[in-house]
Formats: structure tokens, sequence, C-alpha cells
């Protein structure tokens, strides 16, 4: 029997209190890899929000928002300047209109309600009536209409962030200028129309190519069509409502702003993410700083388990030690029994801990972000003009705010081999130093002073 | 030999110092079966640990075989109690979670004994002690008070040393079993020439010792 059986053996020598350390142990480890997992996740989320959803820019013709206000569509030269601005990696040009019972022999899927009936309440009365007759002032009857986006990417309209979910047939190609549709699924299925149906929209007859889904009621009821075709079927050439414009790193948004508000002038509103990106993180890095503490405390608390433990195992086994001092047992013998020792209860309550911690540190990452997620949200809701409230069809803006809040509550746990090295790492080093200082401590003293005083 | 010259030892305890040794001065031939005798107190046990190395004397010199114990590093007093000293104890100190065999294999281990030959070694040593077969695989806990200081015995003869020191080694023992530890010291001392140093309060025991210190408030009294 060696000095490490011996410090094995010694480990289970008692059963029942090593137990109880190596629980407590096994907790402490579970604490320290689930804030680590889930410190790791939180930062690699933030990254993550500031590199996609923080570069985009938002540009739009000043006073409109979505299909509201009022103004002039941008123009080729100003889509031109933009996308020649310094740092703009790339641009998705985007143009809205709406189909009304004259422009198409679709129906709505829509249903106009209060809400859509107060948007019409404003229309033209009829020009042709004459004015004496009674008639001739009532406003002709609210009837919802069917909203159209042309756009050079059709993946800007998912919600999700993501690519357009296509639920049969096959995407167009948003650059094009062909006479083709995606028809949102509730459209369709009101329309009964399929792959290869045609339908008419401002008097030409465009084919279905494909039919998406967002899950978003009044995205599935419209209609996309290539930028090109769209501007040329509603005599609107270069027009664009909007640009989300994608700059190639987080750190020039403020500066590519800048650019675009001297190249813009009034001309333009511009949006840039970077702000709302910013108030999203805020609170993932205050669920960072948490787990930072937490891995910290943790660490603490698993060092101290350690080394009390230790410090009452040497400290009750101080005669123990005497006697192999007194037979020729040198301090280094009694260190490395002890640190073999520790390490063996160390290693046993990293493994169950390890486990625990894989076990949990999943639901725990989730629990983390979705209620920091939740927080924010409530927030945003309860915030100014700006808001998601105000989206209209097609609002680029609006979609980016959508995909920051579904990046925040996709937050997975993942354990990686850095966080795991780290964790064993910590473990280890807590078992050195925790059995290794109170084994030394004692070594040192005199043979004769232990046996003489236990 | 042992020569130990102007020895004091002095402790700080919390009501003031104490002096265990006071000037004490002895020699102890290669081979001799000797004994120190006292009352409780009287600085046997103090005496005995500094001949161990255990301890360090407050003043004076200690010298074995032409090597003052008391000036060598600590590492070298550890090398030296696991080479040339054999200790059995009153209570005699078996770490409680090894078997017979392997407390004793423990002590050739810290003496640099092959690995591979320490096993029949350590049953040999059990063997001429009297640990049965059955009983060498045992926990101090399961082997009576005998047993348990004979195993002592074989682990203090492990490394073959010059010098058996024994504090009261029979007196947690009946008088029968005692009769029978002591004859053991005995034997080893004539058979292999080992200087033995007994510390006991049992004068029939010195009586049979070649030599004996009788030890008095510190002071060696008589010769």
């Amino acid at each position: 029997m060696n000095v490490v059986t011996r410090g094995i053996k010694n480990a289970v020598r008692s059963p029942l209190k090593s137990g109880a350390i190596v629980l407590m142990f096994a907790i402490s480890i579970a604490l320290i890899l689930s804030m680590l997992v889930a410190r790791g996740s939180v930062l690699a989320k933030i990254e993550e929000v500031k590199a996609t959803a923080g570069t985009a820019i938002t540009i739009q013709p000043a006073g409109v928002m979505g299909n509201m206000g009022g103004g002039d569509p941008l123009t080729t030269t100003q889509i031109a300047s933009i996308t020649s601005t310094p740092n703009v990696s790339s641009i998705i040009s985007t143009l809205t209109d709406q189909l009304g019972t004259d422009d198409t022999n679709l129906t709505s899927s829509l249903e106009l309600g209060s809400f859509g009936q107060r948007q019409q309440r404003f229309e033209t009365p009829d020009t042709t009536a004459t004015p004496t007759d009674s008639e001739a002032t009532a406003r002709p009857a609210p009837t919802p209409r069917t909203s159209v986006t042309g756009t050079t990417d059709v993946n800007s309209i998912a919600t999700d962030g993501g690519d357009l979910t296509i639920s049969s047939g096959e995407t167009i190609d948003g650059t094009s200028g062909d006479a083709v549709a995606l028809v949102g699924s509730d459209l369709a299925a009101k329309n009964s129309l399929a792959i290869g149906s045609t339908f008419t929209a401002y008097g030409e007859t465009i084919t279905v190519k494909g039919i998406y889904t967002t899950g978003n009621a009044f995205q599935d009821s419209g209609i996309i069509m290539p930028i090109t075709t769209l501007q040329t079927l509603t005599d609107q050439a270069g027009a664009v409502s909007s640009v989300t414009a994608t700059i190639n790193s987080s750190d020039n948004v403020a500066a590519a702003v800048t650019a675009l508000e001297t190249s813009l002038g009034d001309n333009a509103d511009i949006t840039s993410q970077a702000e709302s990106a910013a108030t999203s993180v805020e609170s993932l890095q205050g669920i960072a700083g948490l787990t930072t503490t937490g891995v910290i405390a943790a660490a603490g608390a698993g060092a101290l388990i350690i080394v009390l433990s230790m410090f009452l195992v040497v400290r009750e086994r101080r005669r123990e030690i005497g006697v192999i001092k007194a037979i020729g047992g040198s301090n280094r013998k009694v260190i490395t029994q002890f640190i073999v020792e520790g390490l063996t209860i160390t290693v046993i309550g990293a493994v169950i801990g390890l486990v625990l911690g894989v076990l949990v540190s999943g639901p725990m990452t989730t629990s983390l972000v979705t209620s920091s997620a939740s927080s924010s949200s409530t927030s945003e809701a309860a915030g100014g003009p700006g808001g998601r409230g105000m989206g209209g069809p097609g609002g680029a803006f609006n979609q980016g705010a959508a995909q920051l809040d579904t990046n925040l509550t996709q937050v997975t746990a993942s354990l990686t081999p850095q966080i795991f090295t780290l964790a064993v790492g910590i473990t280890l080093l807590i078992a050195l130093l925790g059995s290794a200082i109170p084994a030394w401590l004692t070594a040192r003293i005199r043979p004769a002073e232990v046996l003489r005083t236990e | 030999m042992v020569t130990i010259e102007n020895v004091s030892k002095t402790f700080s305890t919390p009501s003031g110092q104490v002096q265990a040794l006071k000037d004490v001065s002895l020699t102890v031939k290669t081979g001799e079966f000797v004994s120190i005798i006292g009352k409780s107190g009287s600085g046997k046990s103090t005496l005995l640990s500094i001949l161990g190395a255990l301890d360090n004397p407050s003043t004076g010199s200690i010298i074995v075989d032409d090597m003052q114990i008391n000036k060598l590093s600590g590492a070298k007093q550890t090398q030296y109690r696991a080479n040339k000293i054999g200790f059995v104890f009153q209570q005699y100190n078996l770490v409680p979670n090894l078997t017979a065999l392997e407390n004793v294999m423990l002590a050739l281990e810290f003496g640099g004994y092959p690995s591979n030959s320490r096993f029949d070694r350590a049953t040999q040593l059990l063997e001429s002690v009297g640990i049965e077969e059955d009983q060498r695989q045992r926990r101090p806990t399961r082997l009576s008070g005998g047993q348990q200081q004979r195993v002592s015995i074989a682990r203090a003869l492990a490394n073959r040393p010059a010098y058996i020191l024994a504090d009261e080694p029979t007196g947690n023992l009946d008088s029968a079993t005692g009769k029978k530890i002591f004859d053991l010291l005995h034997d080893l001392s004539r058979s292999q020439q080992t200087t033995i140093i007994v510390v006991t309060h049992d004068l029939e025991i010195a009586g049979k010792t070649d030599k004996t210190f009788t030890l008095k408030d510190g002071k060696i009294t008589t010769v």
C-alpha cells in the first residue's frame, strides 16, 4: 500500500462524514458549473445581439412609417448614396403598397374590424356624385385591403429574424422583375390559391410561386413580390419606402448614422437598432454580472467546504500524523496522503456536481434569460413612440425588434470545453489548497507535541 | 552508543514555564537493555522523546553513534527515526484504518524498504511476535491490547533499528500479557543486539534490565 492508496482508502474510512462533504461540495460544483454555463451563454448572446441587431439601420422617407404618414419615397439617387456610405456592407430595399378591391381580384383575409374602419375614416368622397346629392357626401363603405411588399430580400419579411418559412412552393428572387409573388398562408387559404395559381393585381396577372407563413396574422394576409415588379406595377420606378442597411461592425454604427444623416438631410428618418439593442442587452449584462458573482460565491463556498472539512479531518487525526512522523514518515508523505484524500473526496464530489450541473444549467440559463426577456418586453411595451405598436405593414425596424426579442429568449445553455476545463481547474485547485494547507500546518508541528497533547 | 550530555527541557504552559528535564546526562552502550524509572511527571517520556528526535532539548546535546541528533534538520531527524529508531508506545499508536499487516508495511515504506518485499517482511515480523495469520488482516480495534502491542513491536522492528525506545510498553496490559511483551523485548535485545531503552514505573520490569536510571523531578538521581 503506497501513499496514494492510503489516501484514497482514508477518504472513505468514514462513509457518512465523507458522504456529507461530497454532497455539499457537489452542490457547490453544480452551482459553479451552472453559473459558468449561464455566463457563457449570456455573453455569447450579448455578442450575437450586438453583432446582428445592433448593426442594422433603418432609413425611411421623412414622415413615413409603414403605410402611414406622408412624403416622397426614397429615390434611386438616395439609395445609391446609402449604398456608398462608408461601412454599409449591404442594404435591403422595400416598397409597400395596399391592394384595394379595385386593384385585385383577391379577397383580403383580414377582417376590417373597428380599428381598420377608423383607419379608413378619412377616405376621399366619391367625386363623381353631385354636391347636392345627399349620398355624395357619404364616404364609401370601408373594405379591408391586402398589403403587398416589394423587397430585394424576401427573408426580411420573416418576423423571427431568420429565413422566411415557405410552407409550399419555392421562394422568389427579390431582385428580378418577374410577375411572381409569394402569398401569405391566410390569404392563400381565403382565396384558394395554390402553387401556380394566378391572381390579378394592378391589372396584371401574377403567378403564385410559393406560400409563406410567419405566424403573424397581418403578414400572413399579405403578398410579397420582387421590388422591381411592384415598382413597375405601381408606376413608381426606383421608389423605395424603406431601406435596412447593415453596418460592417457594431463599432461603426454611430459613424454610419452620422454619415447618412449628412447625406440624406431632412429627407429621411434614420433609426438605428444600436440603442434598442443596448437596452435589450442591459438586462443580459446584468445577468452576466450576477453569474460572475455566483461563480465566485459558489467557488468560495466550495473552497470553504473543502478547507474546513479537511481542517476538521486533519485536526481529529493529529495523533495519527504524529505517529506517522514518529515512525519515519516525512512531511511530504503526510501532506501527499492528505492531498490524495482531499482530491479523492473532491473528485467524487466534482463528478456528482458536474452531472448535477449539466442537468440544471440548461433550465437555469433558460429561466434566467426568459425572465429577463419578459421584463425587457414589458418595459418596451410601455415605452414611447417608436415601439412596435407603430409598425405598419413591412416595417423593417419592427421586424428587427421582433428578432431581438426572439434572440433574447433563444439563449441555449452550452457547456463548452473551455467552461468545462475552467470548472475542473477551479475544482482541483480548491482540493489541492484545501487539503495541503491544513496538512502542512499540522505536519510541521513536532511529533512529540502532537503525541503529548492528543 | 547513546550519550546524553547536560540536557534540559523547558515547556511553556499557560501557567508558566515548566522544566521537565534538568541537566540530565547518561550513557547507554550498544546492545544494552536499559530502563528509566520514575514517578509520573518526572520527565521519563520527555527524555525518551528527545532520544528519539521527536522533540529537541532546550539545552544540551544527544549524541547517537557519533551523530548529534538535536542539531539535525527536521528532514534528517525524520530519516534518523525511520532508519535507526523503533518506537513502542503505551497507547500502541497503530494507524486505526490500516490492518495489522499494513501498519507494519507502513513503517517499511518509510524506511525505504523495497515495495515488492514489504509484504513478506511484514508477515515474517508479525509471525515472530506471535500474531496469527487471521489476525494480520484485522484492524487495531479488532485486536486485544496485547495483540496491538505485539503489532506495535513488529512495526518498531521493521527497519532493523539499532535502538528501540519503549514508553510504558506494558502500562496498558495485564500482568501476564505485560510479562510476555517484556520477554519479547528482552529476547530481541539478546538475539539481535538491539539497544532497548524502556520507560516504566514497574520496578519488577526495571529489575530485569541491564541498567536502570531513576528520574526525579527531571533529574537523574540513581543509576
